[in-house]
């Protein structure tokens, strides 16, 4: 039989059994809900792990990633790394480019910023530059040092086999 | 604490007697503070109202809703109000400024003036006026004219076609609301609210008169402008009807004296139907006025819990229910009524 306000009382059973359900409001700032294990957020670049060989700069795809390197006894040293997020779009190919895990996504994901410049990440600190360009300085000073050491070493024992050749 | 309040009125009264007052003074001035104590009654309970609104639409929702100012959320509203008296009250150029300031002053009016023949508890009627119901009935009535005086003072389209909403509604279900109480006066034979009240000592009117209440609850949702009748407002066509031009304090106004408006269809309601301060099962150990708050509330809740149930009606739907279901059915359970009455009498029960 088709009882006019049926639906009417079965939608306020509805919502008072809502009522006593529990809710599933999360309390943001205090409470986070699990990240999946794929999630891009803010990227991470290990200065230390960076070869300077311009793949990430070469995979993405819109060209987010700005390299730069000066040359320091032969040697590469990455100067500026910069990562322009508000063009990211976390496809992660440069993290899949990257042959020695130097740049890779954390699970960050406040990036909000107050000032639009901020966006901008810079990763290469100038100490740290300094630092590297001393570490190559002094690995070669090293070298140097230990070449001339092995030179000289090598040219005090010539005499001897000079001699031994002369004999 | 049962007689706590009267106890406390009595006490006032003799305190300012042994102060040399003149009988007609002390008469005065307690009426004054008990009409007093029924403001700030209002003006508290339109607050908590709008915090009770949010957390039960926010339940029904599973939502937790708000929890942040104060202890549980309590002082939202305060923040609220806070914040809306801080804002700019601004006159529109063309509008009635004398008009358009009167609107949001008079709004509170007739729920407060009505308040004063609503029995709270046992002996808790500031005025026992022997027309009460009347009395009900001709000042709830009063807001409509106001709501439209607002709505033409603003001199805009949405609050002039919002207003025109407001008087069409209003006026339509006025009719079904008053025809429905009819009933409830033949059984009773008195306007007299506190009468009304003792004659339910028995028996609970919603049970003598369930159409007569549902009739009233339908009736009175649409008279205080609530969803599924909240055609007043709408953003997506009248922005917020009679109110649009308003702002700050102005529309916090109108904003609170809806609440008061609910509470006082709530307290007709309880009053006429739900037996008053009347305690049932014999539970009178508990104050008669905490039955009769109790009785509010829920009459609230259930108000609150239709708004979050039922979609909104179209205009035309809005009046056709009105005129064409509510009022043939609330004339016909005057009829009803009539007849029980005539016959309960010559059977000489």
């Amino acid at each position: 039989m088709q009882v006019k306000g049926k639906g009417l009382l079965k939608g306020l059973g509805i919502t008072l059994k809502r009522f006593f359900k529990p809710k599933v409001t999360v309390q943001y700032p205090e409470q986070r809900l699990p990240l999946p294990d794929r999630f891009y957020g803010k990227p991470e670049f290990y200065y230390d792990k960076c070869i300077a060989c311009n793949m990430c700069v070469n995979a993405c795809p819109n060209k987010v990633i700005k390299l730069e390197t000066e040359a320091v006894d032969k040697k590469k040293v990455v100067t500026r790394y910069d990562f322009d997020q508000q063009y990211c779009l976390f496809c992660g190919l440069c993290q899949e480019a990257c042959p020695k895990d130097a740049i890779k996504f954390s699970k960050d994901f406040e990036l909000t910023q107050y000032n639009r410049p901020d966006i901008k990440i810079k990763f290469v600190k100038p100490e740290q530059v300094e630092q590297r360009k001393e570490e190559i300085r002094k690995a070669a000073a090293e070298k140097a040092a230990a070449e001339a050491a092995k030179a000289a070493q090598e040219a005090a024992l010539k005499p001897e086999t000079a001699d031994k050749e002369g004999t | 604490m049962e007689n706590l309040f009267v106890s406390m009125a009595a006490g006032i009264r003799s305190l300012l007697g042994s102060g040399g007052l003149s009988e007609w003074a002390t008469d005065f001035l307690v009426m004054f503070l008990k009409l007093g104590a029924i403001l700030v009654y209002i003006l508290v309970s339109a607050l908590w109202l709008v915090y009770m609104e949010r957390k039960v639409s926010a339940y029904m929702q599973c939502r937790i809703g708000p929890n942040r100012v104060g202890p549980m959320g309590l002082l939202q509203t305060t923040a609220d109000i806070g914040k809306l008296i801080s804002k700019e009250f601004i006159i529109p150029k063309d509008a009635d400024k004398k008009l358009f300031l009167l609107g949001p002053i008079l709004i509170f009016m007739p729920p407060l003036a009505v308040f004063a023949v609503a029995p709270f508890g046992k002996g808790m009627v500031a005025i026992d006026m022997n027309i009460g119901v009347y009395y009900f009935l001709a000042l709830a009535s009063l807001s409509t004219v106001i709501i439209w005086m607002a709505g033409w003072a603003s001199n805009n389209k949405y609050s002039l076609i919002g207003s025109m909403r407001v008087v069409a509604q209003m006026v339509s279900y006025e009719m079904p609301l008053i025809l429905s109480i009819v009933g409830v006066i033949i059984l009773t034979g008195t306007l007299n609210m506190s009468d009304i009240i003792h004659a339910q000592e028995n028996v609970w009117f919603i049970f003598l008169q369930p159409l007569g209440f549902l009739i009233y609850l339908i009736a009175a949702v649409a008279e205080t402008n609530r969803a599924p009748f909240d055609l007043v407002e709408g953003e997506s066509e009248i922005i917020c009807g009679p109110f649009t031009e308003y702002s700050g304090m102005g529309f916090a106004m109108f904003f609170l004296a809806e609440y008061a408006n609910v509470v006082l269809v709530s307290v007709m309601a309880t009053t006429l139907f739900l037996g008053g301060w009347l305690a049932p099962f014999g539970l009178t150990f508990i104050p008669s006025w905490i039955w009769f708050l109790l009785k509010v509330y829920l009459m609230i809740f259930l108000f609150m819990w239709f708004r979050w149930t039922y979609p909104r009606v179209r205009v035309d739907q809005l009046m056709e229910f009105g005129w064409k279901v509510l009022v043939p059915l609330s004339i016909a359970n005057i009829f009803v009524t009539g007849i029980g009455k005539y016959l309960y009498h010559s059977l000489g029960w």
